[in-house]
């Protein structure tokens, strides 16, 4: 059995995460912290939404952290030029510590179960921020190739030093990627914690923000695409759920391991991609 | 170069902002006096993860706060797998530690061997059954209250159909399932029992989604083993009209509503008792069997939900417990 509305709503929070990261990709930054943003939003959404009984306050809270956290991972790589990667690290070691302890600090140290109020859903099981997903992964993909912004982003990941010369900010359009990443993989968290789970654990987000990078490369560096292969993998966790319910003598942890084998398996056959951004990671020094 | 420098050095900040505190004691104690080491008892715990989990880890943690409370101990907790356990345990005995709790059965066989190096300080696993002259295990029989969290469930259910959430498939959550699927055919024989597993240790929304698919696939009793993701087992069970049960901790006033009886552990006092045994010097590496003749295990029906459930499922529940603590009834565990 089949339930696209359900893959959709388990999936959501990868493609939140994957759909932003590659508008950040596509102008040359990797954005590592994915995983200590979803994380530190989820957590900003479950505070609020909390605190003032709202779960679309909790949403959009949770998703400025997030734009906040790019804000401040651009302040490191894009004006003082640092490594990506280390920077990337530093804000998931910084959102996993700061969440665990704030955590403890409100819910003392033996933690507690939360339950989160809910959002209100259509007929079908859609709710807003599920068609907020679709359509920015229309919009963004619109964006990216169809406008003069998508053309100067992807430049800025390609070969800066053309869009300097051609009179353009490098640092502006870089900076306007990351936060649109930011402000997608806050989403995600924030969706997670009040749309998906409804409540917060300081582990939950378990790993998603990782995989969300991988699928930008999976997906090719194309939006829509990463919206459907985050689907795909969701696919293969519920087929993964159901066949551990319908087959209990296959081990458990083969199962488990399905959709990660799964979407490694259909990278291999794909074949290597062209279109990975020349300059993806680089830091822009200006042009010399 | 600069940059690259520069970027190093936010690496190595962020890197030993969170272990730096950690070494510098290690290096002081390791030097502390015998004497010191006698006039205060000091405590340590190590866990599979984070306390905050309210769940395993969080019920050792108020067993660590019991012996400071109780005992004047002096005492740290650490989280620490895979290869950093036997790290973590070289660097607690070094610093005097009298008593390393681990807890899980995966500190079992780590510590008998640290043990081997540190013949002053006693290492104690919640499960496992290696010993040695310093180092033993405490062997909770969470299994019986399963069994009979089991009964309850198939005496409950409708449909026929109960299941079990587990978090990460490893052995002690795998024993625990196994009680709970005895416990629920010997009460009603041909009940289907479906077993899934997230592989995750806090993955609320993973939970969630197997609860779910298994209440769509007819399931209306649920059994968890996944700690601080319980909530989305609970939250699904509130969703689709099914009945859950609390493990570990008494979960039964969680705000869904659903929790019609929690299999717990009161680790408190079996933490305790090791304590002052050691404290008294009288502990002798042995595995020490705590279950429901104790009083460490126990199984707690809700009392706002028990005018609800059927009164023959009650009494089912009531007559294997006497069973279970007169002997008649072995709830089935694994060794490990």
């Amino acid at each position: 059995m089949i339930d696209a509305v359900l893959i959709l709503r388990y999936a959501a929070p990868i493609a939140f995460a994957a759909v932003g990261e590659t508008a950040g990709q596509r102008a040359g930054m990797i954005n590592i912290g994915l995983e200590g943003t979803m994380l530190t939003s989820a957590f900003v959404a479950t505070k609020v939404s909390l605190a003032t009984g709202s779960p679309w306050v909790g949403i959009i809270v949770g998703a400025v952290a997030g734009l906040i956290l790019a804000l401040l991972t651009g302040v490191f790589t894009i004006r003082m030029q640092q490594d990506q990667v280390v920077v990337g690290t530093a804000v998931n070691l910084l959102c996993f510590g700061l969440c665990g302890m704030l955590f403890e600090r409100w819910n003392g140290a033996t933690g507690q179960l939360l339950s989160l109020p809910p959002l209100p859903k259509f007929a079908g099981g859609l709710d807003v921020v599920l068609l907020l997903l679709v359509v920015s992964a229309v919009a963004i993909s619109f964006a990216l190739f169809r406008t003069e912004w998508g053309l100067r982003a992807r430049t800025a990941g390609e070969y800066p030093a053309s869009l300097e010369a051609a009179g353009y900010s490098v640092i502006r359009t870089q900076f306007q990627a990351l936060l649109i990443s930011g402000l997608m993989a806050g989403l995600g968290g924030a969706y997670y914690a009040i749309g998906v789970a409804g409540s917060f654990a300081p582990d939950m987000i378990s790993g998603r923000g990782f995989m969300a990078i991988a699928i930008v490369t999976f997906a090719r560096w194309k939006p829509i695409w990463g919206l459907l292969s985050a689907c795909l993998v969701g696919y293969f966790e519920s087929l993964q759920y159901q066949l551990q319910m319908t087959h209990q003598d296959i081990p458990k942890s083969l199962l488990i391991a399905l959709p990660y084998a799964a979407t490694l398996l259909i990278l291999v056959f794909s074949g290597r991609s062209s279109n990975a951004p020349a300059a993806l990671g680089q830091p822009y020094k200006g042009m010399r | 170069m600069k940059s690259f420098l520069l970027s190093l050095s936010i690496g190595a900040l962020a890197l030993f902002g969170c272990s730096g505190g950690e070494s510098n004691t290690a290096a002081n104690s390791s030097v502390a006096s015998p004497e010191a080491a006698t006039t205060s008892f000091k405590v340590a715990l190590l866990t599979p993860g984070p306390v905050n989990d309210s769940g395993w880890s969080a019920l050792a943690y108020e067993g660590l706060e019991a012996i400071k409370t109780d005992l004047g101990a002096e005492t740290s907790n650490q989280v620490a797998q895979g290869n950093d356990i036997k790290e973590s345990m070289r660097s607690y005995a070094q610093k005097g530690y009298n008593l390393v709790f681990g807890h899980g059965f995966e500190y079992n066989e780590p510590g008998v061997q640290v043990a081997k190096d540190f013949p002053d300080t006693i290492f104690v696993s919640s499960s496992g059954s290696a010993t040695a002259k310093n180092a033993g295990a405490i062997r909770f029989y969470l299994e019986q209250s399963f069994y009979l969290a089991g009964v309850l469930a198939a005496n409950v259910s409708k449909s026929g159909t109960v299941g079990m959430v587990g978090g990460p498939d490893v052995p002690s959550i795998r024993s625990t399932f196994k009680a709970f699927r005895a416990g629920a055919e010997a009460a009603k024989p041909g009940v289907k029992v479906l077993e899934v597993f997230t592989g995750k240790n806090d993955d609320v929304a993973a939970a969630r989604q197997v609860a779910d698919t298994m209440i769509k696939s007819g399931a209306d009793v649920l059994i968890h083993q996944a700690n601080a993701a319980a909530q989305g087992v609970f939250t699904a069970c509130k969703d689709g009209k099914a009945w859950a049960l609390g493990a570990n901790l008494n979960q039964n006033d969680n705000e869904s509503g659903v929790v019609i009886g929690s299999a717990t552990i009161s680790a408190k006092a079996a933490f305790l008792e090791v304590a002052k045994l050691v404290k008294e010097k009288k502990f002798d590496g042995t595995v020490v069997q705590l279950g429901m003749e104790k009083g460490a295990i126990d199984f707690v029906f809700n009392d706002k939900l028990k005018s609800q459930l059927p009164e023959a499922a009650i009494k089912a529940v009531e007559s294997a417990k006497a069973d279970i603590l007169s002997g008649k009834i072995v709830a089935p565990k694994d060794k490990f």
